[in-house]
């Protein structure tokens, strides 16, 4: 039964998307249809698998099937395995579960958001057909019993975002932004690869099961050990958009914004988060890479969190957001608590994903992305929108009782216990997440409406685009079971409801801990009156920034120089060596090798070609001369 | 009385073969070259006979061979003079130098 069920959340969303590919032209209306269909029964499945294991009866359990015999693949010899069989299976256990609950539900509620979204999409077809096929790598990824098959999928995920963010490649910037994440990605499963190379090759197996921190101990020495976990390390780096491989998500915005949400905020990119807890083993046999982790998880929160108080663009605030999040659970785990790790994933993936689709129904509603520009057209007349937003910004800054709220705090104490200085910057990071959050609102709700007129035009139209209630349905219902989720899912932590998450995830349960309460109330009250004492008018203060100058303000808008590292990197580092290699080929290669071989064939042909003037009887004379030094030299021999 | 001997039949034969070489090389009439050549082909069946009478106990294969070469001969001058004639038709001549349009 349980093999069923883990076959259906696996195969639903392939067959849709193999449906969907296959509908003649003239059915491809019922495309959305299809994808929502297949992302329902996924998520049923799930939800039934969930519920027939209370409280996580019969786990771990593992379905293995034999794919390839690997016969003596021992380079060195003093390594015990020498004939392995290549496996792939399914893994249940408490974690994959819970991941793959938030993959596939999150995945059917932006599905039905993308009904509405992509309504007036020719394309549409193509896009639930990718998103589909998401909904099938990621459900690989999480639900792989090892290394390998993981890796997989994960490049199939790689893959995936690429086609989303790309999905309008008619626009210049949004394949550009593409190429980018793909680039970037590679640049990190690079690393990853490697990592499961060596892996395989010195330890002999890459089951998530028979990685445990004793026997990696035992058999390496801790420089390998530190070798494989920083390399695997980069494959997460890239996937979620660590420090210094970040760059490529805020240029992912570019991609349909019911994209950003489920991939890009909420599932692709915790992969990473994901894969980090899955194979904490692997890091946590080597301090140094756990040191690293913390490190770069630092780095990364406080990059995003900077970052994001300058953004005018919705999406690219939430961007940043995200990976400052990112940051904050790779953290968590650095510190050594995956289940901090993971709640704050679980939690994060609902409100951002909740917050990323609030952004799109703003986005489709008012035709721009600038919150300045939201907030005069009229953002805080949408209800529904509004009530959502402040849910999900609530979650995010951390505020009593969102779910953010214990995710967050969860990770704060474990920082607060591993290391004084991390907690610090924790902290910090909490501080700006409040500070933009409600920037973010505040410019929204406070500016006064302008533009009446194109409003009202605007509105008319969208009225006309969007016939019947199907659409408006297909918009309310994902924000508002979203918007319960996020306030519930937080709720499964803390002893009210008998700290059923931490349990499952196999964490003890919190205690109730004043002091932090008490300090992050003190930050999210800072926070949100310099927010509010600097955006209570929004106009004022657009014009006041736009006026400010000063070095940080440059540093902010220009992301830390960290792109334009990038470019000149490429651009001035890497085509010179391509330069190099360019002449190389052209003139060594080409030149010599290939073409001046092929003229002095050419040459020696024209020299021989004098022969054949024409005359038949010089022909003869030759033939005659030949043959009759021929007849010599035979007769000399014998 | 000539004396009759093998090698006196392998001399004209040989001075039949030069004679043919030097018309193949020298002349430029086309006529004149396959005339040439009946004369290399000529000297070859002289060869045959001469080398039947003198070395073998049947007199006959050598004679068969030269029936042969003629029938040969017969064919080659058909196909050769239709040759020269549609090369007279285009070139008005047959003259072997006009006919150099292949050259490299």
């Amino acid at each position: 039964m349980d093999l069923t069920l883990l076959w259906t959340i696996q195969l639903s969303p392939l067959a849709a998307f193999l449906l969907i590919q296959l509908l003649p032209a003239r059915l491809k209306k019922v495309a959305p249809g299809i994808g929502v269909l297949g992302a329902f029964v996924a998520a049923a499945a799930n939800i039934k698998l969930f519920f027939m294991h209370p409280g996580g009866a019969g786990f771990p359990q593992e379905f293995v099937y034999n794919w390839l015999e690997v016969l003596d693949h021992r380079i060195w010899p003093n390594v015990a395995v020498d004939n392995y069989t290549l496996v792939v299976g399914f893994l249940m256990d408490p974690l994959n579960l819970l991941m793959i609950t938030l993959v596939t539900v999150i995945s059917f509620f932006v599905q039905l958001f993308s009904v509405y979204y992509m309504y007036e999409d020719k394309s549409r077809a193509r896009y639930f057909g990718f998103l589909s096929f998401f909904s099938f790598s990621m459900t690989g990824l999480v639900l792989s019993n090892n290394l390998l098959q993981t890796f997989l999928f994960w490049e199939l995920v790689g893959l995936t975002s690429y086609l989303l963010i790309g999905f309008w490649f008619e626009k210049p910037s949004a394949s550009q932004a593409a190429k980018k994440a793909f680039v970037v990605n590679r640049l990190g499963d690079l690393g990853f690869y490697l990592g499961i190379i060596v892996l395989f090759l010195l330890f002999g197996t890459l089951s998530f099961t028979d990685l445990n921190a004793g026997a990696l101990q035992e058999t390496f020495s801790a420089g390998v050990l530190t070798f494989i976990g920083l390399a695997v390390l980069m494959g997460v780096m890239g996937k979620s958009a660590q420090f210094p491989l970040h760059a490529w998500l805020p240029d992912a915005m570019e991609g349909p914004t019911p994209v950003s949400a489920l991939i890009h905020s909420a599932t692709m990119v915790a992969a990473g988060v994901f894969l980090l807890s899955r194979t904490f083993s692997l890091f946590s046999a080597s301090s140094t890479t756990l040191l690293v982790i913390l490190v770069i998880g630092t780095l990364t929160a406080l990059l995003g969190a900077t970052l994001a108080t300058v953004q005018r663009d919705i999406k690219r605030v939430l961007a940043y957001s995200t990976i400052s999040q990112l940051g904050l659970m790779v953290m968590g785990i650095g510190a050594g608590s995956t289940v901090a790790g993971m709640f704050h994933l679980s939690t994060h993936a609902f409100f951002k994903s909740l917050l990323f689709l609030t952004s799109g129904a703003f986005i489709h509603h008012f035709h721009t992305n600038d919150i300045w520009e939201i907030g005069q057209k009229g953002g805080k007349k949408e209800r529904l929108s509004m009530i959502v937003l402040c849910v999900g910004l609530f979650s995010l800054c951390g505020i009593f009782p969102f779910s953010g709220f214990f995710s967050k705090d969860m990770i704060l104490e474990t920082l607060k216990e591993h290391n004084i200085f991390f907690y610090g910057a924790a902290l910090l990071v909490s501080f700006l997440t409040v500070y933009y959050s409600f920037r973010m609102l505040f410019v929204i709700a406070f500016s006064k409406p302008a533009h009446v007129e194109t409003c009202a035009t605007q509105d008319t139209h969208n009225a006309s685009s969007h016939p019947g209630g199907v659409s408006s349905l297909a918009r309310a219902i994902p924000l508002i079971s979203l918007a319960a989720i996020s306030l519930y899912v937080g709720a499964l932590g803390t002893p009210l409801m008998n700290h059923q998450i931490l349990h499952w995830l196999g964490g003890h349960a919190a205690h109730v801990n004043v002091e932090l309460i008490l300090t992050t109330t003190i930050v999210i009250v800072a926070g949100a009156a310099l927010a509010f004492f600097q955006f209570k008018n929004p106009e004022a203060a657009l014009v006041k920034l736009e006026s400010a100058g000063g070095p940080i303000k440059t540093l902010l808008l220009n992301k830390f120089y960290i792109d334009d590292l990038y470019n000149f990197l490429v651009e001035q580092v890497s085509h010179r060596i391509a330069r190099i290699f360019e002449w190389f080929d052209r003139n060594v290669i080409n030149g010599i090798m290939v073409n001046q071989s092929a003229y002095s064939v050419a040459r020696l042909g024209k020299v021989f070609s004098k022969i054949q003037n024409g005359l038949l009887q010089d022909y003869l004379s030759l033939a005659i001369a030949v043959g009759v030094v021929l007849i010599f030299w035979i007769i000399k021999i014998v | 009385m000539v004396s009759q001997s093998l090698q006196s039949y392998l001399l004209v034969s040989a001075a039949l073969f030069s004679l043919g070489v030097f018309g193949l090389l020298s002349r430029r009439n086309l006529v004149a070259i396959v005339i040439s050549l009946e004369l290399i082909l000529n000297s070859a069946s002289i060869n045959f006979l001469a080398f039947n009478k003198f070395c073998m106990h049947d007199k006959v294969t050598g004679q068969v061979f030269v029936i042969f070469i003629i029938a040969l001969a017969a064919a080659e001058v058909c196909i050769g003079l239709s040759l020269i004639l549609l090369l007279y038709k285009r070139k008005n001549s047959i003259n072997i130098e006009e006919a150099k349009e292949l050259k490299g």
